[in-house]
């Protein structure tokens, strides 16, 4: 992939990077047990710098290699700001409910929210939460606190998805994190990309200096 | 000062809460739609006074937000609302509790630790209103009131997929007025629509409410029979027939008969697509017309 990380990032800022996401994922994958009663395994994470303008490409191959796939976008702001982006391959917001346990309505279905409301329901109840915690416990490491706009669901082959992709501004550079995430024994996996433009680069690079600094 | 003020005037409800649950602010937005005053709240369990929120997902998301620092949305589309308060009526429709759209984020103290929640309740009854009448609009037959075909074919699709699923039987029913031209010739248009109502509402009647009964094209009705084997579909489509054939409609004083065609199929094993039932069905629809109307013809029975 599009690789500019001596303009953009330093080799050592990428790897401090990496190691801190790895940090607080770990922490994400301990809380998240607590909080959503699964284990979810999350991988190694992968850093790309990647110019805006190869974003769009960037995203349709990560995104379309399933273009049943159900996308969750969480868009955060604060001196870290981006989108987090969780991509689940098609069907999963059925397992997902299961995961949760929660049962079908016994009502009529006259009456009860319809099934694919309650799957899309499911699916930004646990995006929100996995973001929530893989973004929060990263902007924590690094002292800061961010805020959430609602999560939005939409499936890859839509026009939603092609809308949201071109939205990215062109002239820009974007930081994505790509990781694994596997619900433990439950056989539910996709990834989460963390995107982050040029607005938050420069506190970015500050806090991963004042992370190192506090060990040196 | 100002932003204790802030607190009271809002038009929308702010709760906040500690680890525990506990009401530790009331405002008077909440204290107004709820009749219950802050005194007598605050300092009390929140399931105290709202039982139905000590379930799974409202802990859950209270948890997350305490543990991640994150915000939960907890929209009207999917909980319908979190306080159960009165509604006004919006658009004609009385929804019998007042919609809302609520957001819990954390409130930290000055070591960043989180000791409190709040929850924000925004009253969204009139977007649930305008969302309703949009689906109505496109999803109904402006003639009948029934399903239209558009919701048809995404129920079809949703159903056939989730019966695959599961390995749930699921039955299908398409069914047609015999010789509707002539009775459209012999007594008007006006007498047609009039056979067009009366037959729906007839039929439905007789359908269970998980039927998704829709009007397919011009006088040709299409029945999804969720969770249905062939043997019951067999008998609903024979009741359906002779409920009609024995029937009577009178339109302006004039009695009229009119009998129907009904094809009936099941989904199985070889079902690969939805099509592939509805083609099936529809064959034995048009069987059952070329072996001389006013019966029912099962795919596979030969």
């Amino acid at each position: 992939m599009e690789s500019k990380a001596g303009e953009i990032i330093s080799q050592e800022e990428r790897d401090i990077l990496q190691e801190l996401m790895n940090i607080a994922f770990g922490n994400a994958t301990a809380d998240l047990a607590q909080v959503i009663d699964i284990y979810v395994q999350l991988s190694v994470p992968d850093i790309q710098v990647v110019a805006i303008n190869k974003l769009p490409d960037y995203l349709k191959d990560a995104i379309n290699s399933d273009s049943k796939s159900s996308i969750v976008e969480q868009k955060f702001w604060g001196s870290f700001q981006g989108s987090g982006l969780l991509v689940f391959p098609s069907g999963s917001g059925m397992d997902l409910l299961a995961l949760l346990h929660e049962k079908e309505s016994e009502e009529e279905p006259s009456n009860k929210v319809p099934m694919d409301l309650i799957e899309k329901g499911g699916l930004l109840e646990i995006s929100n939460i996995l973001i929530g915690a893989c973004i929060g416990k990263f902007s924590e490491l690094l002292g800061t606190f961010v805020t959430y706009s609602p999560p939005q669901v939409f499936h890859g082959n839509s026009d939603e998805c092609e809308s949201f992709i071109n939205g990215f501004n062109p002239s820009q550079t974007a930081i994505v994190m790509k990781t694994v995430f596997d619900f433990q024994d439950k056989n539910v996996s996709g990834f989460l990309l963390i995107l982050t433009g040029y607005e938050s680069l420069d506190w970015l690079r500050k806090a991963l200096h004042d992370f190192l600094g506090s060990y040196e | 000062m100002i932003f204790t003020q802030i607190f009271d005037m809002l038009d929308a409800g702010i709760v906040i809460l500690d680890k525990e649950l506990h009401v530790f602010k009331w405002n008077r937005w909440m204290a107004t739609h709820s009749n219950i005053p802050p005194e007598k709240i605050i300092g009390e369990s929140l399931f105290t006074f709202y039982p139905d929120l000590n379930v799974p997902w409202f802990l859950r998301n209270c948890k997350s937000v305490f543990t991640f620092g994150n915000f939960a949305f907890l929209s009207y589309k999917l909980h319908k609302y979190c306080f159960p308060f009165k509604s006004h009526n919006s658009l004609g429709y009385n929804f019998t509790h007042m919609q809302q759209n609520c957001t819990v984020g954390p409130l930290r103290n000055d070591d960043s630790n989180i000791d409190y929640i709040y929850i924000n309740v925004q009253d969204v009854t009139e977007v649930a209103s305008y969302e309703k009448k949009l689906i109505e609009m496109n999803t109904r037959d402006g003639l009948t009131d029934i399903y239209n075909r558009r919701f048809f074919d995404t129920r079809l699709e949703e159903e056939f997929v989730r019966h695959k699923r599961y390995d749930r039987p699921m039955s299908m029913i398409m069914l047609d007025i015999d010789f509707f031209k002539d009775t459209n010739d012999t007594h008007g248009h006006q007498a047609g629509d009039f056979i067009l109502v009366s037959l729906t509402k007839l039929l439905s009647g007789r359908l269970r409410k998980t039927d998704i009964f829709c009007r397919y094209g011009g006088e040709e009705f299409c029945c999804i029979l969720p969770e249905t084997t062939i043997d019951s579909a067999r008998s609903l489509a024979n009741d359906l027939l002779h409920s009609v054939s024995s029937n009577t409609f009178v339109f302006n004083d004039t009695p009229i008969k009119i009998t129907i065609s009904l094809g009936v199929s099941v989904l199985s094993e070889s079902t690969d697509s939805a099509e592939t039932l509805l083609k099936e069905t529809d064959d034995a629809l048009y069987q059952a017309k070329k072996e001389g109307r006013n019966k029912v013809i099962v795919a596979g029975d030969t």
